[in-house]
C-alpha cells in the first residue's frame, strides 16, 4: 500500500501542489452488546479507504474514496486539487504550515492479547453472566453490557517526504443497570456510563476491569436510587469522582483549548472558546494545584498514538500549569498563530475525514491527597459519581452536569444517597475552587469513545487522566 | 453512483449464495461534498465517495451482522461469511421473525440532478456573495454548505428488491459581530431550494438586532421559539422518547401513557417520510414501506416508531422506521418528523407577548436528566431577543434552560402556519419540519456572560 501512496505523492508533486498528503486507513471493528439475556448487537465491520489533502493556490482541498485502486487514487487526487482551487476563490491569505521534520517511522500499540483472536463465545458468555447478575432484581428493567474493539492500520505519506505506518488497537467494555418504578428511571454503570471504559491495548484491558466483581453493587445501587431523595438545591463542597471529572476536563478544558475553535473555524457546529489568544499565559484558569497536560503518550490512553494525522510525533505539552493557562492543542496550520510548533493533535475519524484539532489524552495531573483523607476532610460535602447528562455553552463557560448518584459525605464515608444530582458552574470559577486532587494511587486514564466535532461530523476516541478532586461552594440541585 | 441495475444484480448474486435461513443485504452509498467557512472565507472543503454494505443472516433465530465498505463480489462474500460465522456463535433471538416481504413503495421525489452535480466551485460561488454582504456590515460569517447524492438498496431472501437514489443539500450560517450573533439555515433534496442569500441575510439581521446584549436574570419567561429552536428540542425528544427502545424499556415519556393527554392539545407531532414537501424516502433499512406514524396528536400520546424486531415484541407491525442492521438493537427511529403548524405568523406570535423572549435556537441540549418527564437542559445561542409589548427590543445574554418539555408544551399559545425544514444530524435521510411556537412558560436556570 505504501508504494501506491508514494505514487500518488509523486503525482501531486507533478501537479505542483503547495503541499499534499495521503492517508490510507483500514479499521476493523467488533461490537457485542447484550440487553437483558439477548445478544442484540453482534457485528463485525471492515472499513477502508484513503483521503488526499492538498494545499493548492494557498487553500485547502480534501477528497476521499473507499475504492483503493491506482486509477481511483489519481481521480481523487485531481478532485482534491479542484476543490483546493475552489477554496482559493474566497481565501484571504495563503495557508502556511509550521515546519516539522518529515517523519519516517512506525508505531504499534503494545498489547498482550489480540481481542479479535479471542473467540466470540467467551466474550458473549462474559456479558451474559454480567446481565444475569444485574437482572436478579425485578426492579431492574434493563441490563445492558457491551464490548467493543477497534483495530486500525494506517499509512501516511506526504510531499515533504513523511512515510509513517501505525497500528492502533483499542478495547473497551462496560455495563449499565436501569431500574424503573412508575415514572422514575435510575441507572448505575460500571466502570463508567457511555459504554464503559476504553483504552489502547488488547483484551487484557477488559480483563483488568474485573467486570463481574462489581455487578451486584451496581444492581443494588440502581434499585436503591429509586427510593433515594432528590438532591436538594444549594451551594455545597463537592468531591467529583474520576470518571465524571474526566468529562468535566473534556468539556471545560479540552474543547476550549482547541486552537481551531479559538480561531473561529468550529463555530458553525460546536462553537468558539472563551480562552481567546489574549488570555494565553495570563488567565488563571484554575487554582495553583490544577495542572493539565495534553499527553498523546499516556500508557493505555485511548488518545495514545505514535504520530498525529499530519505526521507530527506524539507529544506531551502543558495546557494548564499551576492553574495558569499556558497552551493550546495545535496543528501545523494554527501553531504559528501563537508562535509555536504543532503539538501533534490533528486527528481524523477515518480515511474519509480531514484531520481536525482533537484531544489526545488531556490529563489532570494527580495531586497529593489520599482518597480516604479527602473524604474525612469533607464532612457534610457531597460525592458525585458517574456521568448521566452533560451540557455546556458554545464558548465553554456555563456548564451543567448530571451524574447517576450522589452521596452526603459523613464520617469519612458515604451517607445519604441522592438521585438525579446536578451541578452547574462557570468554567474558570469552578476550576479555581479546586482545593484538593487525589494522588497517583487513585489516578486513571478514562477513555471517552464518542467525542463529536466537525462537519461532516467526526467522532474521536480521546481520554482523560483524573483522580477524585474537591471543589468548594458549587451550585447543586438546580431543579429542586 | 453505481445505479439500480448493477447494484441490485450484485447484491442478489451474493444473497443468493447464502446458506442462511434468511439473508438481507443493505447498501448505502454516497458522493458528498461539504464546504465549511469561517471569518468570511472557506477553510475546509471536502469530498467523499463511500458506500457500506451490511449483511444480516439468520440461522433459525440466531442473527449475525457484518459489514464492509468495499463493493467487489469477493469483499461482499467475505462480509457474508463473517455474518454467518457470527450467527453460528449467537444466542437465539426470540423476536426475529424473518425479514419483511416484497411490497409496493410510494413514488417520491428523492433525487435532483442539479444537486447531484453541484460542484465545490458552485458552492464557493454562492458563498462568496454572502461573505461580501457580511463584510460590508462588519460581520463575519461561519457555517457550512453541503450537497450530495446517494443510493440505498435493500435485498432479501423474502423477495424485497428495493432501490432508491437520493440527493440532499443543506446550508447554515452564523453571522457574528463583536458582541452578538445570528443564525440562518435551510435544507432540501434540491439545492435550488436552499437559498444561500436569504440564509445569510437572516443571520446578519439577527446578529444586528442583538448587538450589545443586556444582562437578564434566569427565571420563567413566556417565549417564542423559532422553528430551529423547536426542531432542536424535537431532535432530543425523538432520541429519548419516540423510538421503540426507550418506549419498551419504560424510559420514554410515552411509556405506559398511550391514549393519555400528555401536553396541551395544540401539539401534534408525527413522522412521515411520504410527505413530498420535506425530505421524503419510500422505505426503511429493512425494505418496509414508509408511512405516516402518529406520535402525539392534539396532545394525546399515540405511539412510537418500530422496526420489525421491536414491533414483534408487542405483536405489532413495523412502522417502517428500521435503522441499518448493525444498529437494529436500537429499535425504530423517526427521521422525518413534523410538528403540525397553526394559523398565525411569526409577527403575530411575537405581537401577543407582553414580556418575554424570542429564542433563535438552542445549543448542546441534553435530555438524560429525567427522561420520563422529558426534561431537557441546554443553552440559547445566536440570538436571544427581548420581547416587550409585542415588539422585539434588542438582544439579551444567553441563558441556560432546564425544564420538562411536557410542562412547556402544556401551554402552547400559538403556532405559525408557515413551517421550516430544519436540517438535523440525519439530514441525508430526512429532516424536521417545524413551525415557530409561542409557549406560556419556559424555565431558564442559569446564565452566561455573552
Amino acid at each position: 500500500m505504501k508504494d501506491k501512496l508514494k505514487t500518488v505523492v509523486d503525482y501531486l508533486k507533478s501537479k505542483g501542489v503547495d503541499y499534499g498528503d495521503i492517508r490510507y486507513v483500514r479499521i476493523e471493528t467488533e461490537s457485542i452488546r447484550v440487553t437483558d439475556l439477548t445478544v442484540d448487537t453482534l457485528t463485525k465491520d471492515i472499513d477502508q479507504g484513503f483521503g488526499i489533502r492538498v494545499i493548492v493556490d494557498g487553500a485547502w482541498g480534501f477528497a476521499s474514496s473507499s475504492i483503493c485502486t491506482a486509477a481511483e487514487m489519481r481521480k481523487i487526487a485531481n478532485r482534491a486539487i479542484n476543490i483546493g482551487k475552489a477554496s482559493a476563490l474566497t481565501k484571504k491569505e495563503d495557508v502556511r504550515l509550521a515546519e516539522v521534520e518529515p517523519q519516517i517511522g512506525s508505531y504499534a500499540t503494545p498489547f498482550v492479547t489480540d481481542p479479535f483472536a479471542v473467540r466470540l463465545k467467551p466474550k458473549i458468555n462474559l456479558l451474559l453472566k454480567i446481565n444475569k447478575i444485574l437482572t436478579k432484581n425485578s426492579k431492574i428493567k434493563v441490563a445492558e453490557s457491551s464490548l467493543a474493539f477497534f483495530k486500525t492500520h494506517q499509512v501516511f505519506c506526504s510531499t515533504e517526504g513523511a512515510e509513517i505506518e501505525q497500528d492502533i488497537l483499542q478495547s473497551g467494555a462496560g455495563y449499565t443497570a436501569t431500574a424503573v418504578e412508575g415514572s422514575d428511571v435510575q441507572k448505575r454503570s460500571y466502570p463508567n456510563s457511555h459504554g464503559g471504559d476504553f483504552g489502547t491495548g488488547g483484551f487484557e484491558f477488559v480483563e483488568q476491569m474485573n467486570l463481574l466483581d462489581h455487578a451486584e453493587r451496581v444492581r443494588e445501587e440502581a434499585v436503591a436510587l429509586l427510593a433515594a431523595p432528590p438532591l436538594p438545591a444549594g451551594r455545597r463542597d463537592i468531591i467529583i469522582g474520576p470518571s465524571q471529572l474526566a468529562l468535566q476536563v473534556h468539556e471545560s478544558c479540552g474543547h476550549p483549548t482547541e486552537l481551531d475553535r479559538v480561531l473561529g473555524t468550529e463555530i458553525s457546529l460546536a462553537g468558539g472558546s472563551f480562552m481567546q489568544l489574549e488570555k494565553l499565559n495570563k488567565l488563571q484558569y484554575g487554582s495553583k494545584i490544577v495542572n493539565i497536560v495534553a499527553d498523546a503518550t499516556s500508557p493505555n490512553g485511548l488518545g495514545t498514538f505514535g504520530y498525529d494525522d499530519e505526521g507530527v510525533p506524539a507529544a506531551r505539552d502543558f495546557i494548564i500549569r499551576d492553574g495558569l493557562f499556558v497552551g493550546y492543542l495545535t496543528s501545523r496550520e494554527t501553531a504559528p498563530v501563537i508562535g509555536r510548533k504543532s503539538n501533534g493533535t490533528m486527528r481524523a475519524d477515518g480515511w474519509n475525514r480531514i484531520p481536525l484539532i482533537r484531544m489526545t489524552n488531556i490529563n489532570l495531573e494527580p495531586g497529593d491527597v489520599s482518597y480516604d483523607d479527602l473524604l474525612a476532610d469533607t464532612e457534610g460535602g457531597l460525592l458525585f459519581e458517574t456521568n448521566k447528562s452533560w451540557s455546556i455553552d458554545d464558548q465553554r463557560l456555563n456548564f451543567m452536569f448530571g451524574v447517576e448518584a450522589a452521596w452526603e459525605i459523613r464520617g469519612g464515608g458515604k451517607g445519604t444517597m441522592y438521585k438525579n444530582p446536578l451541578y452547574t458552574g462557570i468554567t474558570p470559577e469552578f476550576w479555581n475552587s479546586c482545593d484538593a486532587i487525589c494522588n497517583k494511587e487513585h489516578w486513571h486514564v478514562w477513555g471517552v469513545a464518542n467525542c463529536g466535532k466537525g462537519e461532516p461530523m467526526q467522532t474521536a476516541r480521546v481520554a482523560h487522566g483524573t483522580s477524585p478532586s474537591r471543589f468548594r461552594n458549587i451550585e447543586v440541585g438546580v431543579m429542586q | 453512483m453505481i445505479g439500480r441495475e448493477r447494484l441490485l444484480e450484485t447484491l442478489n448474486k451474493v444473497v443468493a449464495s447464502s446458506k442462511a435461513d434468511h439473508t438481507e443485504a443493505v447498501f448505502i452509498g454516497s458522493e458528498s461534498g461539504l464546504t465549511r467557512f469561517a471569518n468570511n472565507y472557506i477553510h475546509q472543503n471536502v469530498a467523499e465517495t463511500n458506500s457500506k454494505t451490511f449483511f444480516r443472516v439468520a440461522l433459525g433465530g440466531k442473527i449475525g451482522v457484518a459489514a464492509t465498505n468495499a463493493f467487489s463480489v469477493t469483499d461482499l462474500r467475505r462480509a457474508l461469511k463473517n455474518a454467518m460465522q457470527i450467527a453460528r456463535n449467537q444466542q437465539e433471538n426470540p423476536y426475529y421473525l424473518g425479514p419483511p416481504t416484497a411490497a409496493d413503495y410510494p413514488d417520491l421525489p428523492t433525487f435532483d440532478e442539479q444537486t447531484a452535480k453541484f460542484s465545490p466551485r458552485q458552492r464557493a460561488g454562492k458563498l462568496k456573495t454572502i461573505f461580501k454582504r457580511a463584510a460590508t456590515k462588519q460581520m463575519n460569517l461561519a457555517g457550512s454548505f453541503s450537497t450530495g447524492s446517494g443510493e440505498l438498496a435493500v435485498v432479501n431472501t423474502a423477495g424485497v428488491n428495493a432501490y432508491q437514489p437520493f440527493t440532499s443539500a443543506a446550508a447554515a450560517a452564523i453571522a457574528m459581530t463583536d458582541t452578538s450573533s445570528g443564525f440562518g439555515q435551510g435544507m432540501s433534496r434540491k439545492v435550488g431550494e436552499v437559498d444561500i442569500r436569504s440564509i445569510g441575510a437572516k443571520a446578519i439581521k439577527r446578529a444586528h438586532q442583538c448587538r450589545n446584549p443586556k444582562d437578564i436574570d434566569p427565571g420563567e419567561y413566556e417565549v417564542v421559539l423559532e422553528p430551529v429552536a423547536v426542531a432542536t428540542l424535537l431532535e432530543w425528544l425523538n432520541y429519548i422518547g419516540f423510538g421503540s427502545k426507550s418506549f419498551q424499556e419504560e424510559t420514554s415519556f410515552l411509556s405506559g401513557r398511550i391514549g393519555e393527554k400528555i401536553t396541551g392539545e395544540q401539539l401534534t407531532i408525527y413522522d412521515d417520510a411520504t410527505d413530498p414537501t420535506a425530505a421524503p424516502f419510500p422505505f426503511d433499512f429493512e425494505g418496509t414501506p414508509k408511512r405516516k406514524v402518529e406520535l402525539i396528536t392534539d396532545g394525546v400520546a399515540k405511539g412510537v416508531t418500530y422496526d420489525t424486531m421491536s414491533a414483534a415484541r408487542e405483536n405489532k407491525k413495523s412502522t417502517g422506521n428500521a435503522l441499518t442492521p448493525n444498529d437494529a438493537g436500537e429499535g425504530g427511529l423517526a427521521f422525518n418528523l413534523f410538528v403540525a403548524g397553526g394559523d398565525q405568523t411569526l409577527d403575530e406570535l411575537i405581537g401577543g407577548v407582553e414580556n418575554g423572549l424570542l429564542v433563535t435556537r438552542f445549543h448542546y441540549i441534553n435530555g438524560f436528566i429525567d427522561t420520563p418527564n422529558g426534561v431537557l437542559t441546554g443553552m440559547t445561542r445566536d440570538g436571544l431577543v427581548r420581547i416587550k409589548n409585542g415588539k422585539l427590543r434588542g438582544g439579551v445574554k444567553n441563558l441556560r434552560f432546564t425544564d420538562s418539555m411536557l410542562r412547556v408544551f402544556s401551554d402552547i399559545r400559538g403556532l405559525t402556519a408557515e413551517r421550516e425544514l430544519v436540517s438535523t444530524w440525519w439530514d441525508a435521510l430526512g429532516c424536521i419540519t417545524a413551525p415557530a411556537m409561542r409557549v406560556g412558560s419556559f424555565r431558564f436556570t442559569g446564565k452566561t456572560d455573552y
